[in-house]
């Protein structure tokens, strides 16, 4: 039986297989291009272009699949492109402009922090609704659940049938007040919009996004009414067509927290789609850090202008609620992937007042890209410093299909070397030494925050742009092991966590438990949050059972923007509670020290998050037979390396041909179909189970 | 100081404290003074980037660990790195008005404690002096000193604000204070840390006064740690790159900020620019009316600044020599280098303050400060914002379409305070006026609900988090309409209204609230006033009933129930259960004549539901047609007639009918109907763009040559009207109109029987 995963990027959709394998699993990929307004053709393409591969006929191969994964950007374009559908807001009397308002933070939500300062220019982003389409019904719930101004279910229902008239509407989104602590008035205006607008796509706060905060609350209900039709539309279609063409297992569809659910749960909550690529990646770093028994990874995805990074800490993928998207903010437990503006196109440039060698954020993208790509740049990017420092040959890039041109890049990297009065080499090294610091500031301030050091983590380094860079940033951070995994199917690894990932969902309630805590009451309410994940999970399609894991999120009662995660070992019994704020007190006091936690009187749990997953355990992967890494290395180049400061003679490798336990000294270069891993003097690099190994020297300094 | 004639000295004792330089440090402690060291771009931009995001990391951690909702949403706080010195390298985005607070105090500590108790390695200091270098009180600075190889390499400091420290109202903002005896305590700078070890017999000092000591003490504990960490990074940074190199860095990006502002003041005409504004009342029961002025005269690439023409010293609405300088710096930097991203000292380099002391913008000690958190600095940022947007609109295009304007003149919300069921006291300080609004600017609206600009980076709560810490009940938050106020040719941003109801007590009370009698900022060249801010409280309004009904009432008017006046710094109010309080924040003042707005965004703001269609009648001259269209023709006979009827109510310039500009004469546009005839490409006259009136010399004030109309402002629209017999009644909106137009040039508010203030000359040939 087969396992496969298709992930749908802008430019291609990759596809990877996962068959049962004599020792181990294997493994087989494809490529092919995305098909923008029927993604379900570019998806047919890769399945056809991978049955060819495996040699086994399409229409096998998918009545063979007994697991179907599939990421999908539909959700994410549909709110970047403003293309959803027509959604309008249903809310609390005197709380209609929540969403116009944005808590004021409309400016600055998600901007970088040079950014911020720039005030002047700023505008609102375009609006989710409809412009106007508000509707405020009189009734009210207080924060303990009790209802104060009863809904008119009569009057309600006349209002709401004439807004989705007036309005057009296809979606409404409903957001009471308090609908977390007492849901019954949205579920009531669920069953009016059903009778008196039936077809309209309806979601509601309580079941969307059930945390306190009105303003997150309503962008996540809104945003699932937005992209919630399309979604439904475009998941059922690719449901039939793959059904057509053999497919029996049902159709999975990748959530930002990482696990896959059902189509069908995935079209209701669809606002789990939304930017479920980059946790893609992390979901298949992670199941592939438990085969390697690497506990505390940081999983980096360094590409054309963006630079990625997620944490796997104690074998878990790091979590994180909040969400910003075009400036609006909501709430869904997802994995914490960060980004900022580095990668290979990121431009860099002179700082006219300080005449310092500034690199990004500014980025050239794929139009017109690197000067190398010879598409009209003229600006130095960071992969012109790599073709400048040989550590890209030009000849061998993307396996030959796309020749670079060297001249181009010595040209815009010697302009800017003038300017700042370098060598030419020593400006491109320059380059990298900046891009990187850029990269570790990143890891560094997602580690340090939660007071851990990264010299404890392995770095999985994947993207276009990650392994040929993996040994600067890393020694940056002061990490001594890369692992590039997959070898070169790192660009699809993505796919692979489509694939590998668990079944899984997410539920989280408001608790408010103050300390002293009550061993009973908490016990309930962790079971209540269990039995509610399950059911999730149920509803998600899954039957298996499930494997259900309880955090409780603590702070002491006054820190009203702090939360820590606590691992809830078991579930009840004695003791229950002061388990709990032990936990909670070593997690504050090694992210703080001891000296602030002395003063704080309670601390509070103030909401459980369950997840309910069902194991997507993939065995170890079998890599390829090695033993030639005479023949791999068919090569050698003049490389100028950063640390050495000077060029080296630099063996060059087929790293397809490299596999086994094949192992490779620095400095060396091993270059692959869709990247390149740079190998240092004094690092060496081991095949190990289809991944590379990269061991660094000696660690730097790190801090 | 040409004011320094007086006995009393800017010692930061009897008067703010001004520092001298050189600065006198005891010759005990040795100063890394090195920073000459050669050092490339790389390693440049490496040290910058990391000493940049440590400061970053400093306010994330701030932020994480405090637990006020005040500090934590409002970012009433700022980390900075500053130079061994003290002057500042790098502040954050946080609170804008702390631009000068950390530097003052470190000078000041230099200066007095560098002997005795000497600054030793490990230490901390604490200070929430006014007199030395806060803006008030509850703004406290803890300041930690680097140090390599024994020498004081620099510092890094921190100043949040604490919910309460003392004081006569709840909340430390001491309406009532007569003086500095009945304001919160202030302490001048003590050891808090000493060798590394946090000293609890000065602690407990610090928090005694308090109401809230452990919130206090959290807070406190929180600047600590945050502190320790960001010491421990910059000598790390010094251990891998040498003392000398870091240095370098520091010094050259305070070279580069001075270098940046030095050239875009350079693109400015040397001027001289003024505006004034009015407070009410300088205590609780004061009717009075109070002048703030700022002048800024620039000459070359370096600015003056005073404050000239403002009133003595008067009750609780003073700030200190730190808070004219906090508030000018705030609005400068946002408008003309918000590119440095914080990195401010350099720019502070080329700014000279010379201000009248004894006076509400510079006071002298005894006076009381505290409330200036929410009325004096809000209004020193807005009158900067105006002289700035005045003089930056004689520069070029790129740096006029740049400038902010004036902020929302006080901090609008309301303090209210009562006891949690347990019995327990809570302090609820209302921040949501953090949704603020952004002034409108010479080619843009103000951004509805964009905030503040001296708070780059801001959050106001969710209603549920407010109603879940606090036992009370919201009945709605809505956002302003557009009206009259905050009308121009580009409109101000809009804010937000919002009433709470006590929930589950018996009531609570309202310690701060602001009631205006008249709107205190107008916009830059002819626009409204901003909106003025709101307090109602009505009891007996018969909630019980409306909400068996299945009402949640959204019109308090409508309500039963009787009215209380309000004043504007009243003495406490107290709610029952049946009581409600509403408060409303400001639309922010435009920017231009409103009968100059394209009827297209006009009839945008009408049909989103923002204006009344009556209003975009009486505001701007709009004529719909009979399908609700905007009638061209008919709004520019309406627009004209209009014109021509505040030229038939205005007095006409002294000096007779204007010149007009012949043909050939080159205008150049300045703001609004303001421009300048180019005589061989420089200023010559000051003229009306449409009407091209000359209107004098440009080393003349040009408002001499207009037509001016007073209004009552009170009765200038309902939307500044108020009950009568308020300080209000004697403010009068000035128009100054083109002569042959009726076009505004200008407005401002002004006092029946007071002199206007000369609004703007430029320097003529050889100055």
């Amino acid at each position: 039986m087969y396992r496969l995963g298709i992930d749908i990027g802008g430019t291609f959709t990759d596809c990877v297989l996962i068959g049962p394998g004599a020792d181990g699993a294997t493994y087989a990929t494809s490529k092919a291009l995305s098909t923008g307004d029927d993604p379900t053709s570019g998806v047919l393409a890769a399945l056809t272009e991978l049955s060819a591969r495996v040699g086994v006929p399409l229409r096998e191969l998918l009545a063979a699949t007994e697991r179907f994964g599939h990421g999908t950007t539909i959700g994410t374009n549909a709110v970047l492109e403003r293309t959803g559908a027509r959604v309008g807001l249903i809310t609390t009397a005197g709380h209609g402009d929540a969403l116009a308002i944005m808590r004021g933070h409309g400016r600055a939500a998600g901007r970088g922090i040079e950014d911020v300062f720039r005030v002047r220019g700023a505008a609102p982003p375009a609006p989710l609704i409809v412009p106007g389409a508000v509707l405020e019904l009189h009734e009210r719930v207080d924060a303990a659940g009790s209802v104060v101004v009863a809904l008119d279910e009569a009057r309600a229902a006349e209002a709401v049938a004439a807004f989705v008239e007036r309005h057009r509407l296809t979606s409404v989104a409903v957001v009471f007040l308090w609908s977390l602590a007492n849901p019954a008035h949205e579920l009531a205006v669920e069953k009016i919009v059903a009778a008196e607008a039936p077809g309209v796509f309806v979601s509601l706060s309580s079941r969307v996004s059930p945390r306190l905060g009105e303003y997150e609350r309503t962008v996540g209900t809104v945003l699932n009414g937005y992209v919630g039709p399309a979604c439904t539309r475009y998941l059922s279609s690719m449901a039939d067509r793959l059904a057509a063409e053999g497919l029996t297992a049902p159709l999975l569809v990748m959530q930002s927290s990482g696990g896959v659910v059902s189509a069908t749960a995935a079209a209701e909550i669809a606002l789990g789609t939304l930017d479920s690529g980059p946790t893609a990646g992390l979901t298949g770093t992670a199941a592939l850090a438990a085969a390697n028994r690497h506990r505390n990874v940081v999983a980096t995805d360094m590409g054309g202008t963006s630079f990625d990074i997620g944490l796997v800490v104690n074998g878990e993928p790091v979590v994180a609620d909040e969400s910003v998207i075009d400036r609006y903010t909501y709430r869904l437990p997802h994995l914490d992937v960060r980004t900022t503006a580095c990668g290979g196109g990121t431009i860099a440039r002179r700082d006219p007042r300080t005449g310092a060698l500034r690199v990004g954020p500014e980025s050239a993208g794929s139009q017109p890209g690197p000067a190398c790509y010879g598409r009209g740049g003229t600006d130095a990017t960071v992969t012109d410093a790599d073709v400048v420092l040989g550590l890209l040959r030009p000849e061998s890039f993307l396996a030959g299909r796309m020749p670079l041109d060297e001249a181009a890049a010595r040209a815009a990297v010697g302009r800017l070397a003038d300017e700042l009065g370098l060598g030419l080499e020593a400006a491109a090294a320059g380059i990298l030494s900046v891009n990187n610091l850029r990269a570790a500031t990143l890891i560094r301030q997602q580690t340090l925050e939660r007071g851990l050091d990264p010299r404890d983590f392995v770095l999985y380094s994947y993207g276009g742009a990650g392994p040929v860079h993996a040994f600067g940033y890393a020694a940056e951070i002061g990490v001594r092991e890369v692992l590039i995994p997959l070898g070169d199917g790192a660009s699809t690894l993505s796919a692979y966590g489509i694939a590998a990932g668990d079944a899984a969902r997410f539920v989280e309630m408001e608790t408010a438990l103050r300390a002293p805590f009550d061993d009973a009451a908490l016990s309930a309410a962790i079971g209540d949050v269990t039995e509610r994940a399950r059911k999730a999970l149920v509803d998600a399609g899954v039957f298996e059972e499930p494997r259900v894991d309880v955090w409780a999120l603590m702070r002491y009662q006054e820190q009203l923007m702090h939360s820590l995660e606590v691992p809830v070992a078991e579930a009840g019994g004695a003791g229950l509670a002061s388990r709990l704020v032990e936990g909670f007190l070593q997690e504050y006091a090694q992210r703080y020290g001891d000296s602030p936690a002395a003063a704080f009187q309670a601390a509070e749990v103030f909401a459980l998050r369950a997840r309910a997953r069902v194991p997507g355990s993939v065995p170890q992967i079998s890599g390829r037979p090695g033993g030639d890494v005479t023949g791999a290395a068919g090569r050698s180049a003049q490389v100028f390396w950063p640390d050495a400061g000077e060029r080296l003679l630099t063996s060059v490798f087929d790293g397809e041909r490299l596999g086994g336990l094949d192992r490779v000294t620095g400095p060396a270069l091993v270059e692959l179909p869709h990247t390149t891993v740079a190998v240092p003097r004094g690092a060496t690099l081991t095949a190990e189970h289809g991944h590379f190994r990269l061991l660094l020297p000696s660690p730097e300094v790190g801090r | 100081m040409s004011h320094a004639d007086s006995k009393v000295v800017w010692d930061g004792v009897a008067r703010g404290y001004v520092p001298a330089e050189p600065l006198p440090i005891d010759p005990s402690l040795a100063l890394h003074e090195a920073g000459t060291a050669e050092v490339d771009p790389v390693t440049f931009e490496v040290i910058r980037y990391a000493l940049l995001n440590a400061n970053v990391e400093h306010g994330q951690t701030l932020q994480r660990l405090c637990v006020s909702p005040v500090t934590m949403l409002t970012r009433d706080f700022q980390p900075s790195i500053l130079t061994q010195r003290g002057e500042l390298v790098f502040l954050g985005p946080y609170l804008q008005y702390f631009s000068n607070a950390q530097s003052l105090t470190v000078k000041w500590i230099l200066e007095h404690r560098s002997a005795d108790p000497g600054i030793a390695p490990g230490d901390m200091f604490l200070s929430n002096d006014p007199y030395v270098g806060t803006p008030h009180q509850p703004d406290t600075i803890v300041a930690a000193p680097v140090f390599t190889d024994g020498r004081l390499f620099c510092w890094v400091a921190n100043v949040l604000h604490h919910s309460d420290i003392g004081g006569s109202v709840v909340g430390s903002f001491c309406v009532d204070a007569a003086d500095i005896f009945t304001d919160p305590p202030a302490f001048p700078p003590f050891k808090i840390v000493e060798a590394g070890r946090l000293r609890p017999d000065m602690e407990q000092v610090f928090l005694r006064q308090s109401r809230l000591p452990n919130v206090v003490q959290m807070d406190l504990r929180a600047a600590i740690s945050a502190n320790t960490a960001t010491v421990r990074k910059v000598e790390a940074l010094i251990a891998r790159y040498g003392a000398d190199a870091v240095k370098t860095v520091m010094t050259r990006v305070l070279d580069a900020g001075e270098e940046t502002f030095r050239q875009r003041l350079r693109q400015i005409p040397d001027g001289t620019w003024s505006h004034r504004l009015y407070a009410e009342a300088s205590h609780t029961g004061d009717t009075g009316l109070y002048r703030y002025q700022l002048t800024v005269r620039k000459r070359g690439d370096e600015l003056f600044v005073d404050n000239a023409g403002t009133d003595p010293q008067a009750g609780s609405i003073n700030v200190t020599y730190a808070g004219l300088v906090g508030a000018f710096l705030s609005a400068l930097t946002a408008s003309l280098t918000p590119d440095l991203a914080g990195a401010y000292g350099g720019v502070y380099r080329l700014v000279h303050f010379d201000p009248v002391p004894g006076t509400l913008s510079c006071a002298d000690f005894p006076a009381a400060v505290s409330p200036s958190g929410v009325f004096t600095m809000e209004l020193l940022i807005s009158l900067a914002g105006s002289v700035i947007a005045k003089m930056v609109a004689c520069g070029p295009p790129e740096l006029r379409d740049q400038a902010l304007g004036p902020a929302q003149p006080h901090w609008y919300g309301t303090i209210i305070a009562g006891q949690l069921g347990s019995g327990a006291p809570y302090i609820a300080v209302n921040a949501n006026n953090m949704i603020g609004a952004l002034p409108a600017g010479s080619d843009t609206d103000g951004m509805d609900f964009g905030g503040h600009f001296w708070i780059p980076e801001g959050i106001a709560s969710n209603v549920e988090e407010t109603e879940q810490l606090y036992p009370m009940l919201c009945l709605f938050r809505r956002a302003l309409p557009c009206g009259a106020d905050g009308a121009g040719t580009w409109r101000g941003g809009r804010s937000i209204t919002e009433a709470y109801v006590p929930w589950g007590t018996p009531g609570m009370a309202a310690a701060l609230y602001i009631d205006d009698s008249f709107p205190k900022a107008v916009g830059p060249f002819g626009a409204n006033p901003s909106s003025m801010g709101r307090v109602t409280i009505k009891h007996g309004v018969g909630l019980a009933e409306r909400f068996a009904a299945g009402e949640v009432p959204q019109d308090v008017a409508a309500l039963p129930g009787v009215e209380q006046p309000v004043d504007h710094k009243g003495p406490p109010l107290m709610l029952g259960p049946d009581s409600v309080i509403v408060w409303t924040g400001a639309n922010n003042p435009g920017y231009g004549d409103p009968l100059a707005r394209d009827p297209r965004d006009v009839a945008r703001d009408t049909s989103q539901g923002w204006l009344d269609p009556a209003a975009a009648t009486s505001v701007y001259g709009l004529v719909w047609d009979a399908e609700g269209a905007v009638d061209g023709a008919a709004t520019a006979a309406l627009r004209e007639r209009r014109l021509a009827e505040r030229l038939a109510a205005a007095t006409p310039p002294v000096a007779g009918p204007p010149e007009r500009a012949g043909s050939d004469v080159v205008l150049r546009p300045v703001g609004g109907e303001l421009a300048v005839s180019l005589v061989d490409g420089r200023p010559a006259q000051w003229a009306s763009l449409t009407g091209r009136a000359l209107l004098g010399s440009v080393t003349d004030d040009y408002r001499s040559n207009c037509a001016t109309r007073d209004t009552p402002v009170n009765d200038l629209a309902l939307e500044f009207g108020t009950r009568p017999g308020r300080p209000g009644a004697a403010m009068l909106l000035r128009e100054y109109l083109c002569p042959i137009t009726g076009r505004r040039l200008t407005t401002e508010l002004i006092r029946t029987g007071d002199t206007p203030v000369t609004d703007m000359l430029l320097a003529g040939e050889g100055r």
